[in-house]
């Protein structure tokens, strides 16, 4: 008999997605375990060492501490069932309808402040609160085409959020090629098993982006636009670019003329109507950000306000990334949209509340604390982990500007078993779905992707803190009925656009001699 | 003053560039807003080189003209001509403190309670403001605090540039309209009294006769909110009177500068303002 690879105790005190209690897999990975036990230990360095080199040769990088490594593909895939994704992405679409009803509020109305539900002190004191932004109404209604929303499964098995990202979310490319590799590495688990695709993002996020079009715009160009190749993603940059079949350009490639945006192209300038952006605001316009930025374009701000451009994801959406916005999300999914929140967020404690404070200062080692401007695992100190002198710093920032942070309870989050060395051993891990608004349905690829700590009880999962990251399986059952399964916008029918309202009006007039 | 005055102002502005600018993209904040105290019969602005503009309307309020020149130009200019009725607002009764420190209150004007970096105070300017605060009303408080700005910094033209900050004012007991307004708001906003600043124009004259036509200024003054929002002008050391036309508002003088752009090309000398207001009734 092969002696199969040895899969390690888990001795964490998290949920094992694999197992349920040692040398009993759960239901759904039962396959899959002996799939991967007819591999020696040697064949599966082999094939772990040829999917780094498929992301070599294929580019699929980061920048870590200054340097380009490829991100790397565990070669253990995480399994998600048909039910609990159901579940899961009713969850997820859900979060976005209600962000999506809060941006429109708080660059609006700001009914939510009429009411009492939140201060609006909380919004005017963001530093993602984009004035800016006051007045540009999206033709469709969509801020959000892309958003990124970070789960966590905790240690009763409940999956949390921990975070949501409606800026610019990235790490999709990832999830395709990590799917790429896969196959090509192990198609006979693929035979084995019946594993949702994941290369329709591209497709829909076309349609979503050509959805959110001006309405004048009869044949809308989109294009992607990059901060150039040595931003940390763009690799992603090009491969949507790519998959979608529109330009990649960058800041110097557009220019605005009254209030129209057009790409120098070598046949003369072409009209540009939605610009994927994969630039922060701070760096977009120089007119009405950063003047100092060369990625950007002067204008563009004010062109998408005229309504001839749709910059996506909406500007000024990092509001709702706020950490102390997160905390309100629920009590978002009631009143907008009158439905209870189907996903949680993490216990959660917000530090503007004097009493609330003054506890969490007293035990600071019992709580996660983060910055609420922080992405990329910047910032956070997990309090159970932290040295006493890392502890005093903490105090004394968080006293002084209790805005700034808000504390989490620490959450121990899932293990999956992963490869490391040559055993297979649990490791804490995370998950990011993509979703995709584009205006009639929000449609959320199933699986996403799937972070992992590399080292033995870490939790901070971020590639850009030396994370790798899993092939994520939504199986596919037909008693299931799958959201995937709608046709994407642009094969449906579309609606008559609605009347113009008051604010869509534009004066525009010659100026005067 | 309740005298209503017709005027009718003419703001010039621009910039000369030592060599040739392109590329430029502009907004301009110098239309004056229909308000409970002035009423716009009418406003223009011309851009040279000419170029078509857009207007909208911006988060405070201000009206926004935009505009971009592609082609190479020697010099921008920029003109606004406004026909504008005006009066002086009455005094009204203050809220009470306990009213103006409420929940409601200070979370629905938060913005300008915060300082920005424009505005931020520290040190012995702020010795006064526990008297200050224990006076009978907002009204007092307010004049207590504009008449130590009066006094203590002195108005002295090119003592400060554009971008200084209200600290920075302080510390050389220095300034211009712009300065002695961000210290003012600073005290203000440090008392708990929400603040904001006030871009506009000055009609010097006192006692303008029809058809005058003199040399007015482009001015900023503070409005700080007693259960209205209510305009004082420390510079001057007076209540906003009808020969104040106001602009704009904003948390500071970034949020309203009258007229702000970017551009490649040359390095660009100011044209000097020019405002010249004739009375027209």
């Amino acid at each position: 008999m092969r002696m199969g690879v040895v899969f390690e105790g888990d001795a964490s005190g998290a949920w094992n997605e694999m197992f349920s209690a040692p040398g009993q897999p759960r239901p759904i990975y039962e396959r899959l375990l002996s799939d991967l036990n007819a591999y020696q230990p040697q064949e599966l360095r082999q094939r772990s060492d040829q999917l780094a080199r498929t992301f070599i040769d294929r580019g699929v990088t980061f920048a870590h501490s200054g340097e380009e490594r490829p991100f790397p593909l565990d070669l253990v895939p995480r399994i998600l069932g048909a039910l609990e994704w159901d579940r899961l992405a009713r969850g997820i679409a859900q979060r976005i309808l209600a962000l999506e009803a809060f941006l429109d509020d708080v660059y609006g109305a700001g009914r939510i402040f009429d009411e009492g539900l939140m201060p609006r002190a909380t919004v005017t004191s963001s530093s993602y609160y984009c004035r800016a932004a006051f007045g540009i109404t999206p033709p469709n209604g969509v801020r959000i085409a892309v958003a990124g929303i970070d789960l966590v499964r905790d240690e009763h098995g409940n999956f949390c959020v921990l975070e949501d990202n409606v800026r610019i979310p990235s790490g999709v490319s990832y999830v395709i090629e990590n799917r790429r590799a896969m196959t090509q590495a192990f198609s006979a688990l693929f035979s084995d098993h019946r594993v949702h695709p994941v290369d329709g993002y591209p497709s829909r996020l076309f349609a979503a982006l050509l959805a959110a079009a001006p309405r004048k715009a009869t044949e809308p160009v989109i294009v992607v636009l990059s901060p150039g190749v040595h931003n940390a993603a763009y690799f992603e940059h090009v491969l949507l670019a790519r998959m979608m079949g529109v330009e990649l350009v960058e800041g110097r490639d557009l220019v605005c003329r009254s209030n129209h945006v057009y790409m120098r192209t070598t046949n003369g300038e072409r009209a540009v109507h939605v610009i994927y952006r994969r630039v922060d605001d701070d760096w977009l316009d120089p007119l009405q950000f950063r003047p100092d930025t060369v990625i950007g374009v002067a204008g563009v701000v004010n062109a998408a306000r005229a309504g001839n451009v749709v910059i996506s994801n909406g500007i000024g959406n990092g509001i709702a990334d706020d950490k102390l916005i997160y905390t309100y999300v629920p009590e978002f999914i009631r009143f907008y949209l009158g439905e209870k929140p189907l996903l949680d967020n993490v216990t959660t404690y917000r530090l503007d509340d004097a009493e609330v404070r003054a506890e969490v200062l007293s035990s600071l080692a019992k709580y996660v604390i983060k910055p609420v401007d922080g992405s990329g695992g910047k910032g956070i100190v997990i309090g159970p982990q932290a040295t006493k002198a890392e502890l005093r710093a903490l105090h004394k920032a968080v006293a002084a500007a209790p805005r700034d942070y808000i504390a989490q309870r620490p959450v121990a989050l899932s293990t999956h078993p992963t490869f490391v060395g040559d055993s297979i051993a649990p490791r804490h891990i995370d998950l990011r779905p993509f979703a995709v608004n584009d205006g009639d349905d929000v449609w959320v690829l199933p699986g996403g992707l799937t972070r992992v700590a590399l080292g033995e009880g870490d939790l901070i999962v971020n590639s850009s803190r030396g994370g790798g990251s899993k092939d994520t399986w939504v199986l596919n059952d037909e008693s299931i009925p799958f959201r995937g399964a709608v046709p994407p916008a642009s094969a449906r029918s579309r609606r008559y656009p609605p009347p113009p309202r008051q604010n869509d009006e534009y004066a525009f007039q010659q100026g005067e001699q | 003053m309740s005298e209503r005055l017709g005027m009718s102002i003419r703001h010039h502005t621009g910039f000369n560039y030592d060599g040739l600018a392109k590329a430029s993209y502009n907004e301009a904040r110098m239309t004056p807003r229909s308000l409970s105290t002035q009423l716009v019969q009418s406003s223009k602005i011309a851009v040279r080189p000419v170029v078509p503009v857009s207007t909208h309307t911006d988060y405070f309020g201000t009206v926004v003209t935009a505009f971009d020149i592609q082609e190479t130009h020697p010099r921008l200019e920029v003109e606004a001509v406004s026909q504008v009725e005006s009066w002086a607002a009455t005094l009204e009764q203050p809220l009470g403190w306990s009213d103006l420190r409420s929940q409601r209150l200070t979370d629905r004007y938060s913005e300008f309670l915060l300082p920005t970096h424009r505005t931020a105070l520290v040190g012995t300017v702020k010795d006064e403001i526990a008297e200050w605060q224990r006076l009978a009303d907002v009204h007092q408080c307010a004049e207590a605090a504009s008449e130590f700005v009066r006094r203590e910094v002195s108005y002295v033209p090119g003592a400060t540039t554009v971008s200084a900050t209200a600290q920075e004012a302080w510390d050389r007991r220095k300034g211009v309209c712009q300065d002695i307004t961000h210290v003012t708001i600073g005290l203000l906003r440090a008392m708990g009294v929400p603040a904001r600043y006030v871009s506009g124009y000055l009609f010097p004259n006192l006692e303008p006769e029809v058809d005058d036509v003199v040399e007015g200024e482009s001015h900023a003054w503070v409005e700080y909110y007693s259960g209205t929002w209510t305009g004082i002008d420390p510079t001057n050391g007076v209540r906003e009177t009808s020969r104040h036309i106001i602009v704009g508002h904003g948390r500071d003088y970034d949020d309203v500068a009258p007229l702000k752009g970017i551009y490649q090309g040359a390095a660009s000398t100011q044209l000097g303002v020019v405002v010249e207001i004739r009375r027209t009734r």
